[in-house]
């Protein structure tokens, strides 16, 4: 799977890009020239040799912070899609299995979950049980889960009456079995694509949460804070907000990149393609040495 | 056990792998409750061939789903190799199917191959769900692959990388491997070209000859004529006519029956013109 998602052009872009960010929240805190909490004289100051991207309104590098707050905006987004991932496949898959009463209400949570507004609910806990966060990540992914749960269970349906499931019925296979051998490929990849998703909408719902002041604790930096409080200031430094969006935008076009991938080569519609794709490459293999003779002429 | 060949409950001359004793089957709840089989009894010995007959939506195929457990019996008796499995859990049933005493060919191969999986994994998954090793299991796979004429280089394929033909000796080969005692064939040959068809066929009949029961469900009399020995005639959920397959053909009693042949352009006592047809279609409303 992971070498036909990589045989795309888009695909090998957006996992160079992701890989970046991914470094930068790993070392970010070791690669910032200077404290990013430690402020200093030069308030709204431009990009000088001494601060590559400035300064923000308390003397702060912006670069040191962009750095050190990619941490806490690549793991929110991650922490999000890994909880709604936990939280909506696995009830999606055993609904289709575990009886109509599990089916019933495992639909109606889904269908409570869908209907609360995230923002506004994450706010409404983080009020609860104090401004953290994975109080405010736990909440966003559970809110977000019903994309995965509604994922997972169409793609279970749609092979849970396949008749090479029922094959394997007949020849007395256990619901594990058949869940591991020919439901859990068949789910995989729209999976795969609604968690690279996920991982984009992550991302936003941090920047949006942090830039609204809830989950991260002042003075701590994020992406979106930065964000925040750079459009605060915007008519001081119109290019401020450049960096964090520029991030931000990269972050979330590369899961959207690797997610359209994994779409594209997966299952059958995926292999017709990349056979296609092979297919054009060797007629134009074989038709090299003709334009070589014709250019040598 | 009857000694008449006519009697529903004659299995042959064998020890009966299959007794199945006025079996009902509904579909739906309360008003919606429908009757699909009434009064289905049916007995097949090992080593012979019993094809049932009849039209779509004549209960065929919940018969056969009946037998395997898939749908639930509203009344009656189902024995398969000596063992009521009537009242069956569904423990029990998958600790009968893991047996592999009874297996299903489908109408469909492509559907009934898993397209993401090689042959070969298909063809091994009846033995790995029994607990046979891999390596034992990959040898029987290929034993039975030559059986049905096939060559082992499509172990590494998939699916949809085969020509139909070649789909359909795989699905049978899949149940081959688990040695079982009774197959279900659910239309084996009504997608396949006139060439593949001698060929299945063919291979039918090798394995009745090597002592297995075999069900043969099919809506096209000319193609179970062939290689059944007896024929039972479904219609709207009941069995209107066993016999010998000779005598189903050459000497129908029931009137569906007779349309049948009638309508079967492969049989040479296929005289019936289109009013005959017709006037025996207007006998069975009445």
């Amino acid at each position: 799977m992971v070498r036909r998602v990589l045989s795309l052009v888009s695909a090998r872009i957006a996992a160079g890009v992701l890989f970046v960010i991914v470094f930068l929240a790993v070392f970010g805190k070791l690669l910032a020239p200077q404290d990013p909490l430690a402020g200093g004289p030069q308030q709204l100051a431009g990009a000088s040799w001494h601060h590559w991207l400035g300064t923000d309104y308390l003397g702060r590098d912006v670069l040191s912070r962009l750095l050190e707050g990619s941490r806490i905006s690549v793991l929110g987004s991650v922490e999000v899609a890994l909880i709604a991932l936990v939280v909506g496949a696995v009830p999606g898959i055993l609904s289709v299995y575990l009886g109509r009463a599990f089916e019933w209400l495992t639909l109606r949570v889904a269908d409570t979950l869908i209907a609360l507004p995230f923002l506004v609910f994450a706010v409404a806990v983080t009020a609860l049980l104090g401004n953290g966060i994975s109080q405010a990540m736990i909440t966003v992914g559970v809110l977000i889960s019903p994309l995965f749960y509604r994922v997972s269970r169409a793609a279970t349906l749609a092979v849970a009456r396949s008749q090479y499931v029922e094959a394997a019925l007949i020849s007395g296979a256990s619901i594990g079995w058949i869940v591991r051998r020919h439901v859990w490929v068949k789910v995989l990849p729209p999976i795969a694509v609604a968690l690279a998703q996920t991982v984009g909408i992550g991302f936003v719902v941090v920047s949006s949460l942090t830039f609204l002041g809830i989950g991260v604790q002042p003075p701590a930096p994020t992406w979106g804070g930065l964000l925040a409080s750079d459009l605060r200031y915007l008519h001081y430094q119109p290019y401020a907000p450049v960096a964090p969006i520029v991030l931000i935008m990269a972050t979330v076009w590369g899961c959207n990149q690797l997610a359209d991938a994994i779409r594209d080569v997966s299952g059958e519609a995926g292999r017709a393609l990349l056979n296609t794709r092979r297919a054009r490459v060797n007629r134009v293999a074989d038709r090299e040495p003709v334009s070589v003779e014709g250019g040598a002429r | 056990m009857s000694a008449d060949p006519a009697a529903p409950g004659y299995a042959g001359p064998g020890r009966p792998v299959l007794e199945v004793t006025d079996l009902e089957v509904h579909y739906g709840l309360r008003r919606r409750r429908r009757r699909v089989l009434q009064g289905v009894s049916l007995s097949v010995a090992r080593g012979e061939t019993v094809g049932v007959i009849g039209e779509t939506g004549s209960g065929k195929s919940t018969f056969a789903r009946a037998v395997l457990g898939l749908v639930h019996a509203s009344a009656g008796r189902i024995r398969i190799d000596g063992e009521d499995v009537t009242g069956y859990s569904h423990r029990q049933w998958r600790a009968l199917r893991r047996r592999g005493v009874v297996q299903y060919v489908f109408q469909d191969p492509l559907r009934s191959l898993d397209p993401d999986l090689a042959i070969e994994e298909s063809l091994i998954e009846p033995l790995l769900v029994q607990g046979v090793g891999r390596a034992e299991a990959v040898a029987r796979a290929r034993r039975y692959l030559a059986r049905v004429h096939l060559d082992e280089d499509l172990l590494r394929r998939l699916p949809g990388e085969l020509s139909g033909g070649q789909r359909q000796r795989v699905t049978v080969a899949r149940v081959l491997v688990t040695e079982p005692a009774l197959i279900i064939l659910d239309e084996p040959v009504s997608g396949l070209d006139s060439a593949n068809r001698v060929q299945v066929l063919q291979i039918l009949k090798d394995l009745r000859d090597s002592g297995v029961a075999l069900v043969f469900i099919s809506h096209d009399l000319g193609s179970v004529a062939g290689v059944a020995d007896r024929i039972a005639v479904l219609y709207e959920g009941e069995i209107v006519e066993v016999a010998a397959a000779r005598t189903v053909i050459n000497a129908p009693r029931h009137v569906y029956t007779r349309l049948l042949v009638g309508s079967a352009p492969t049989l040479r006592s296929a005289a019936a013109d289109r009013a005959g047809r017709d006037a025996l279609r207007a006998r069975l409303r009445v």
